[in-house]
């Protein structure tokens, strides 16, 4: 009775269908109760896998996976810093550390730097949780960090993409915002505004984690008013 | 940036999707060590502007692949229906206590390697088809059926529950 199968099920279930493939699930779906019920099914069962798993990328890194990236980071040729970071001490400085593998355990203490490391997870912290927090995509003027996408990842939860000093994808966890990727950002003024080489692969983050498509100026400040509920 | 420090930010998912192939989280962590170490090691194989974590997905992949067909060579008398049995009266089993393991690890691990993995990297990892595919280096086609039948396979050893 309906030509609805279960890979297209799934498919929705994995945001994988088109847009007019989906409306015509959906419509599929509030027609047949054992077809939405099958539906249901197959979003319980990715919640249950995915919240099940969830917590192992909350914990601490055990120390000898932290020891083989310090040691590896000592050893090789450093990057070097580029103009584009002058005049951006305290981006530069995070940079640094972060380059050197050398500064987890300086990060951690909340001294002002955008991410900081806590239990082995980067979080956003100072002027960055501030401006995940509070900026709205469609008026941010000329600050020094720059929110671009806002989105709904896949599983559920608000991320955000930012540029600055630091650029990357923060996504939603509790009160805060944990930093899934931190790239070398464009800075800020018109003369370091040309595309960062982070674009593509902050985009490429943004492109793995995206349920859907982003939301326009007026989800932006629905969600920054729930909270990043 | 340096390549470290690209590692560390995906660091945490690369342990989470060796905990979702392993039988428990010390096999899972000696994995990811194991695919951090060749990662490192074969860096220059890396090509920059493509995707690290996809890069490093498939690398412990294959060795986790490579470990599961030694050990299967090594064990063959598991039989492997036994994981199904105990799904779902798993309060009665003492094997419980002493095993630790969920109705979902549990469940997890009966999943053929290549549902598994499949599963493991669409539905824990958030990877989409196309991304997940070139992982496993098999043709989307390939990817979505291993997705239903590993789905299939789920629901039915972890019964309503899922």
């Amino acid at each position: 009775m309906t030509d609805i199968d279960e890979a297209m099920l799934i498919a929705l279930v994995d945001g994988e269908l088109d847009e007019v493939t989906r409306r015509r699930v959906d419509r599929a779906v509030a027609d047949d109760p054992a077809l939405a019920e099958r539906l249901a099914m197959h979003r319980r069962l990715r919640e249950r896998l995915a919240g099940h798993y969830a917590p192992i990328a909350q914990e601490p890194l055990p120390d000898a996976m932290r020891a083989l990236l310090e040691e590896s980071a000592k050893v090789t040729p450093l990057v070097r810093s580029t103009p584009r970071w002058r005049g951006w001490a305290v981006g530069g400085a995070i940079a640094a550390s972060l380059v050197m593998g050398l500064g987890l355990g300086r990060l951690t203490g909340g001294e002002g730097g955008p991410i900081g490391l806590h239990d082995g997870v980067m979080v956003a912290q100072g002027d960055l949780a501030q401006a995940l927090d509070t900026q709205l995509a469609s008026a941010q003027g000329d600050a020094a960090i720059r929110i671009g996408l806002t989105f709904q990842r896949k599983g559920g939860g608000w991320c955000r993409s930012f540029d600055g000093a630091v650029a990357g994808v923060a996504c939603r966890e509790g009160e805060g915002w944990q930093v899934q990727q931190a790239l070398p950002g464009a800075g800020q003024g018109s003369a370091y505004r040309q595309a960062s080489s982070s674009d593509a692969r902050v985009m490429a983050t943004v492109d793995a984690l995206i349920d859907g498509a982003p939301v326009d100026a007026a989800g932006e400040g629905a969600a920054r008013a729930k909270g990043w509920r | 940036m340096s390549f470290e420090h690209d590692l560390l930010a995906i660091l945490p998912r690369l342990r989470r999707f060796a905990a979702s192939l392993s039988r428990d989280r010390a096999d899972g962590d000696d994995l990811c060590q194991a695919a951090l170490e060749r990662a490192l090691k074969a860096r220059d194989q890396w090509q920059p502007g493509t995707r690290l974590d996809s890069w490093i997905y498939r690398i412990m992949r294959n060795l986790w692949i490579d470990e599961a067909r030694a050990r299967q060579r090594a064990a063959k008398t598991f039989a492997p229906a036994e994981a199904g049995e105990h799904v779902g009266h798993a309060g009665d089993r003492d094997i419980e206590a002493h095993v630790h393991l969920s109705d979902v690890d549990r469940a997890m691990q009966a999943l053929p390697d290549e549902q598994r993995e499949a599963i493991a990297l669409v539905l824990v990892e958030g990877l989409s088809y196309k991304e997940a595919a070139a992982v496993l280096g098999v043709p989307m086609g390939t990817l979505t059926s291993r997705l239903v039948r590993g789905r299939g396979a789920l629901i039915e050893l972890m019964g309503e529950a899922a």
